[in-house]
Protein backbone atom coordinates (compact mmCIF):
# COMPACT_ATOMS: atom_id res chain seq x y z
CA UNK A 1 0.00 0.00 0.00
CA UNK A 2 2.88 2.16 0.74
CA UNK A 3 4.70 1.74 -2.31
CA UNK A 4 1.26 2.54 -4.06
CA UNK A 5 0.82 5.67 -2.32
CA UNK A 6 4.42 6.67 -3.01
CA UNK A 7 3.88 6.07 -6.29
CA UNK A 8 7.86 6.01 -7.18
CA UNK A 9 8.84 8.83 -5.20
CA UNK A 10 6.44 10.99 -7.26
CA UNK A 11 3.55 10.78 -5.16
CA UNK A 12 3.88 14.45 -3.66
CA UNK A 13 3.34 15.56 -7.03
CA UNK A 14 1.00 13.22 -8.61
CA UNK A 15 -2.05 12.79 -5.13
CA UNK A 16 -2.46 16.78 -4.96
CA UNK A 17 -3.04 16.87 -8.81
CA UNK A 18 -5.76 14.04 -8.61
CA UNK A 19 -6.93 16.01 -5.76
CA UNK A 20 -7.03 18.91 -7.54
CA UNK A 21 -8.76 17.50 -10.33
CA UNK A 22 -11.44 15.70 -9.21
CA UNK A 23 -12.01 18.44 -6.55
CA UNK A 24 -12.67 20.60 -9.18
CA UNK A 25 -14.83 17.93 -10.60
CA UNK A 26 -16.66 17.35 -7.56
CA UNK A 27 -16.75 21.35 -6.73
CA UNK A 28 -18.17 22.16 -10.38
CA UNK A 29 -21.07 19.16 -9.67
CA UNK A 30 -21.86 20.75 -6.07
CA UNK A 31 -22.15 24.40 -7.70
CA UNK A 32 -24.31 23.92 -10.14
CA UNK A 33 -26.56 21.26 -8.29
CA UNK A 34 -26.89 24.57 -6.20
CA UNK A 35 -26.98 26.83 -8.66
CA UNK A 36 -29.94 24.82 -9.74
CA UNK A 37 -31.61 24.59 -6.38
CA UNK A 38 -31.38 28.41 -5.72
CA UNK A 39 -32.90 29.05 -9.52
CA UNK A 40 -35.58 27.17 -8.19
CA UNK A 41 -36.18 28.71 -4.49
CA UNK A 42 -36.46 32.04 -6.38
CA UNK A 43 -38.74 31.04 -9.25
CA UNK A 44 -41.36 29.39 -6.58
CA UNK A 45 -40.97 33.16 -4.60
CA UNK A 46 -41.79 34.71 -7.55
CA UNK A 47 -45.02 32.80 -8.42
CA UNK A 48 -46.35 32.67 -4.71
CA UNK A 49 -45.77 36.58 -4.64
CA UNK A 50 -47.51 36.55 -8.13
CA UNK A 51 -50.63 34.40 -6.94
CA UNK B 1 -35.96 17.85 -42.94
CA UNK B 2 -36.46 15.74 -40.03
CA UNK B 3 -33.09 16.67 -38.99
CA UNK B 4 -34.30 20.56 -38.84
CA UNK B 5 -37.55 19.63 -36.85
CA UNK B 6 -35.02 18.34 -34.58
CA UNK B 7 -32.91 20.98 -34.48
CA UNK B 8 -35.97 23.37 -33.92
CA UNK B 9 -36.45 22.22 -30.79
CA UNK B 10 -33.49 23.23 -29.35
CA UNK B 11 -34.90 27.18 -29.61
CA UNK B 12 -37.93 26.22 -27.29
CA UNK B 13 -37.16 26.56 -23.75
CA UNK B 14 -39.65 24.08 -22.25
CA UNK B 15 -38.10 21.71 -24.51
CA UNK B 16 -35.14 22.45 -23.48
CA UNK B 17 -35.57 21.77 -19.47
CA UNK B 18 -37.43 18.68 -20.16
CA UNK B 19 -34.88 17.16 -22.04
CA UNK B 20 -32.27 19.04 -19.43
CA UNK B 21 -34.30 17.16 -16.71
CA UNK B 22 -34.26 13.96 -17.85
CA UNK B 23 -30.71 13.75 -19.17
CA UNK B 24 -28.44 14.91 -17.22
CA UNK B 25 -29.11 12.17 -14.25
CA UNK B 26 -27.96 9.24 -17.10
CA UNK B 27 -24.93 11.35 -18.42
CA UNK B 28 -24.01 11.75 -14.21
CA UNK B 29 -24.15 8.38 -13.38
CA UNK B 30 -22.12 7.25 -16.68
CA UNK B 31 -19.46 9.76 -16.32
CA UNK B 32 -19.02 8.24 -13.01
CA UNK B 33 -19.19 4.82 -13.73
CA UNK B 34 -15.99 5.62 -16.42
CA UNK B 35 -14.58 7.57 -13.80
CA UNK B 36 -14.15 5.17 -11.21
CA UNK B 37 -12.77 2.41 -13.89
CA UNK B 38 -10.73 4.82 -15.84
CA UNK B 39 -8.62 5.75 -12.45
CA UNK B 40 -8.56 1.96 -11.64
CA UNK B 41 -7.13 1.13 -15.11
CA UNK B 42 -4.94 4.32 -15.17
CA UNK B 43 -3.12 4.12 -11.27
CA UNK B 44 -3.61 0.29 -10.72
CA UNK B 45 -3.41 -1.28 -14.17
CA UNK B 46 -1.66 0.73 -16.23
CA UNK B 47 2.66 -0.36 -16.36
CA UNK B 48 4.95 2.91 -15.20
CA UNK B 49 6.38 4.62 -18.07
CA UNK B 50 9.49 4.26 -19.32
CA UNK B 51 10.77 7.40 -19.08
CA UNK B 52 8.90 9.38 -16.56
CA UNK B 53 7.97 6.47 -14.56
CA UNK B 54 5.17 6.77 -12.09
CA UNK B 55 4.89 10.51 -12.89
CA UNK B 56 3.21 9.78 -16.55
CA UNK B 57 0.28 8.96 -14.04
CA UNK B 58 -0.78 12.51 -13.79
CA UNK B 59 -1.64 12.63 -17.61
CA UNK B 60 -4.99 10.68 -16.53
CA UNK B 61 -6.09 13.90 -14.58
CA UNK B 62 -3.82 16.56 -16.82
CA UNK B 63 -4.87 15.82 -20.42
CA UNK B 64 -8.50 15.53 -19.74
CA UNK B 65 -8.79 18.21 -17.94
CA UNK B 66 -6.96 20.93 -20.24
CA UNK B 67 -9.08 18.82 -23.55
CA UNK B 68 -12.06 19.59 -21.62
CA UNK B 69 -11.56 23.36 -21.10
CA UNK B 70 -10.91 23.68 -25.05
CA UNK B 71 -13.76 21.88 -25.85
CA UNK B 72 -16.00 23.89 -23.60
CA UNK B 73 -14.36 27.32 -24.60
CA UNK B 74 -15.36 25.76 -28.15
CA UNK B 75 -18.95 24.57 -27.44
CA UNK B 76 -19.55 28.36 -25.41
CA UNK B 77 -18.32 29.93 -28.93
CA UNK B 78 -20.21 27.74 -31.01
CA UNK B 79 -23.33 28.45 -28.88
CA UNK B 80 -22.53 32.42 -29.05
CA UNK B 81 -22.52 32.08 -32.90
CA UNK B 82 -25.84 30.44 -32.91
CA UNK B 83 -27.24 33.04 -30.37
CA UNK B 84 -25.73 35.58 -32.37
CA UNK B 85 -27.06 34.25 -36.15
CA UNK B 86 -30.31 32.78 -35.33
CA UNK B 87 -31.19 35.03 -32.18
CA UNK B 88 -31.92 32.09 -30.33
CA UNK B 89 -32.18 32.60 -26.54
CA UNK B 90 -31.30 29.25 -25.44
CA UNK B 91 -28.01 28.97 -27.23
CA UNK B 92 -27.09 32.05 -25.20
CA UNK B 93 -28.12 30.00 -22.40
CA UNK B 94 -26.12 27.60 -23.36
CA UNK B 95 -22.91 29.59 -23.57
CA UNK B 96 -23.37 31.19 -19.97
CA UNK B 97 -24.11 28.07 -18.63
CA UNK B 98 -20.28 27.12 -20.18
CA UNK B 99 -18.34 29.86 -18.97
CA UNK B 100 -18.31 28.90 -15.40
CA UNK B 101 -17.08 25.29 -16.07
CA UNK B 102 -14.67 25.88 -18.43
CA UNK B 103 -12.90 28.13 -16.38
CA UNK B 104 -13.09 26.00 -13.49
CA UNK B 105 -11.77 23.23 -15.74
CA UNK B 106 -8.61 25.53 -17.30
CA UNK B 107 -7.82 25.96 -13.55
CA UNK B 108 -7.22 22.19 -12.99
CA UNK B 109 -5.57 21.97 -16.16
CA UNK B 110 -2.62 25.02 -15.46
CA UNK B 111 -2.62 23.27 -11.78
CA UNK B 112 -1.80 19.49 -12.26
CA UNK B 113 -0.13 21.06 -15.43
CA UNK B 114 1.82 22.46 -13.03
CA UNK B 115 2.51 19.84 -10.31
CA UNK B 116 3.38 17.74 -13.27
CA UNK B 117 5.93 20.22 -14.50
CA UNK B 118 8.10 20.17 -11.17
CA UNK B 119 9.70 16.74 -11.40
CA UNK B 120 9.56 16.61 -15.31
CA UNK B 121 11.16 20.20 -15.85
CA UNK B 122 12.89 21.25 -12.28
CA UNK B 123 9.85 24.18 -12.24
CA UNK B 124 5.99 24.70 -11.26
CA UNK B 125 5.67 27.60 -14.30
CA UNK B 126 7.69 28.63 -16.91
CA UNK B 127 6.46 30.88 -20.05
CA UNK B 128 6.48 28.21 -22.09
CA UNK B 129 4.00 28.92 -25.29
CA UNK B 130 1.50 26.35 -24.45
CA UNK B 131 1.43 27.38 -20.74
CA UNK B 132 0.55 30.58 -21.76
CA UNK B 133 -1.96 30.37 -24.43
CA UNK B 134 -3.94 27.81 -21.97
CA UNK B 135 -3.65 31.04 -19.26
CA UNK B 136 -5.16 33.55 -21.64
CA UNK B 137 -8.17 30.97 -22.18
CA UNK B 138 -8.32 31.52 -18.58
CA UNK B 139 -8.31 35.41 -18.59
CA UNK B 140 -10.59 34.98 -21.94
CA UNK B 141 -13.37 32.56 -19.36
CA UNK B 142 -13.21 35.37 -16.72
CA UNK B 143 -13.65 38.29 -19.73
CA UNK B 144 -16.55 36.48 -20.78
CA UNK B 145 -18.28 36.23 -16.88
CA UNK B 146 -17.36 40.05 -16.38
CA UNK B 147 -18.77 41.17 -19.20
CA UNK B 148 -21.85 39.66 -18.70
CA UNK B 149 -22.21 40.40 -14.95
CA UNK B 150 -21.30 43.93 -16.32
CA UNK B 151 -23.57 44.73 -18.41
CA UNK B 152 -27.49 44.93 -16.99
CA UNK B 153 -29.35 44.71 -19.89
CA UNK B 154 -29.78 40.81 -20.52
CA UNK B 155 -29.93 40.99 -24.33
CA UNK B 156 -27.24 43.10 -24.32
CA UNK B 157 -24.82 41.55 -22.00
CA UNK B 158 -25.87 38.51 -24.50
CA UNK B 159 -24.42 40.17 -27.11
CA UNK B 160 -21.36 41.83 -26.01
CA UNK B 161 -20.34 38.50 -24.54
CA UNK B 162 -21.16 36.48 -27.72
CA UNK B 163 -18.98 38.65 -29.68
CA UNK B 164 -16.04 38.35 -26.95
CA UNK B 165 -16.70 34.18 -27.35
CA UNK B 166 -16.57 34.13 -31.19
CA UNK B 167 -13.36 36.51 -31.21
CA UNK B 168 -11.42 34.00 -28.25
CA UNK B 169 -12.11 31.28 -30.50
CA UNK B 170 -9.37 32.05 -32.23
CA UNK B 171 -6.94 30.72 -29.16
CA UNK B 172 -8.24 27.20 -29.20
CA UNK B 173 -6.45 26.64 -31.97
CA UNK B 174 -3.27 28.61 -30.91
CA UNK B 175 -3.22 26.40 -27.86
CA UNK B 176 -3.69 23.07 -29.98
CA UNK B 177 -0.69 23.88 -31.85
CA UNK B 178 1.47 25.74 -30.04
CA UNK B 179 3.42 22.92 -29.48
CA UNK B 180 4.21 22.31 -32.90
CA UNK B 181 4.55 26.06 -34.04
CA UNK B 182 7.07 27.00 -31.20
CA UNK B 183 9.54 25.52 -29.32
CA UNK B 184 8.53 24.18 -26.19
CA UNK B 185 8.99 21.97 -23.21
CA UNK B 186 5.70 20.73 -23.30
CA UNK B 187 5.06 18.13 -24.87
CA UNK B 188 3.49 17.28 -28.62
CA UNK B 189 0.18 15.60 -29.26
CA UNK B 190 0.40 11.95 -27.88
CA UNK B 191 -3.31 10.72 -28.48
CA UNK B 192 -5.35 13.40 -30.19
CA UNK B 193 -3.44 12.94 -33.13
CA UNK B 194 -4.26 11.45 -36.89
CA UNK B 195 -2.51 7.88 -37.20
CA UNK B 196 -1.50 5.92 -34.62
CA UNK B 197 -1.47 7.32 -30.81
CA UNK B 198 2.18 7.01 -29.48
CA UNK B 199 1.10 5.18 -26.34
CA UNK B 200 0.60 1.80 -25.37
CA UNK B 201 -2.86 0.54 -25.19
CA UNK B 202 -2.19 -0.50 -21.47
CA UNK B 203 -1.54 3.27 -20.93
CA UNK B 204 -3.92 4.24 -23.60
CA UNK B 205 -7.31 2.46 -22.91
CA UNK B 206 -7.79 4.31 -19.66
CA UNK B 207 -7.19 7.85 -20.90
CA UNK B 208 -9.58 7.14 -23.59
CA UNK B 209 -12.04 6.22 -21.27
CA UNK B 210 -11.45 9.16 -18.52
CA UNK B 211 -11.60 11.34 -21.75
CA UNK B 212 -14.94 10.05 -22.48
CA UNK B 213 -16.08 10.11 -18.14
CA UNK B 214 -15.15 13.60 -18.28
CA UNK B 215 -17.16 14.42 -21.87
CA UNK B 216 -19.79 12.97 -20.17
CA UNK B 217 -19.67 14.56 -16.69
CA UNK B 218 -19.82 18.14 -18.71
CA UNK B 219 -22.77 17.05 -20.28
CA UNK B 220 -24.76 16.86 -17.16
CA UNK B 221 -23.17 19.41 -15.54
CA UNK B 222 -23.97 21.62 -18.67
CA UNK B 223 -27.87 20.49 -18.27
CA UNK B 224 -27.61 20.91 -15.24
CA UNK B 225 -26.85 24.49 -14.83
CA UNK B 226 -28.61 25.43 -18.13
CA UNK B 227 -32.12 24.43 -16.47
CA UNK B 228 -31.22 27.16 -13.67
CA UNK B 229 -29.99 29.73 -16.43
CA UNK B 230 -33.59 29.18 -18.27
CA UNK B 231 -35.12 29.79 -14.85
CA UNK B 232 -33.79 32.55 -14.60
CA UNK B 233 -34.08 34.12 -17.53
CA UNK B 234 -37.87 33.08 -18.44
CA UNK B 235 -38.97 34.28 -15.23
CA UNK B 236 -41.99 35.90 -16.74
CA UNK B 237 -43.30 32.56 -19.08
CA UNK B 238 -45.96 30.89 -18.01
CA UNK B 239 -43.99 27.22 -18.76
CA UNK B 240 -42.02 28.31 -15.48
CA UNK B 241 -45.17 27.37 -13.35
CA UNK B 242 -45.89 23.96 -14.90
CA UNK B 243 -42.74 22.63 -14.47
CA UNK B 244 -42.37 24.32 -10.64
CA UNK B 245 -45.52 22.31 -9.52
Amino acid sequence: MSEFLSMGGYGRYLWPAFLLGFGIVALNFWMAVSSLANAKREAKRRLEMQS
Amino acid sequence: MATWTWFHRFGSPPWVYGFARRWAPWFGGAALLCMLIALYGGLVLAPPDYQQKDAFRMVYVHAPAAWLSLMIYTTMAVAAAVGLIWRMKVAHAVAAACAPVGAWFTVAALGTGMLWGKPMWGAYWVWDPRLTAELVLLFLYFGYMGLRAGIEDPAKADKASAMLAVVGVINVPIIKYSVEWWNSLHQTATVMKLGKPKMDFDMLWPLLLMFLAFALYFAAVLLIRLRAELLRRERTASWIREVLT
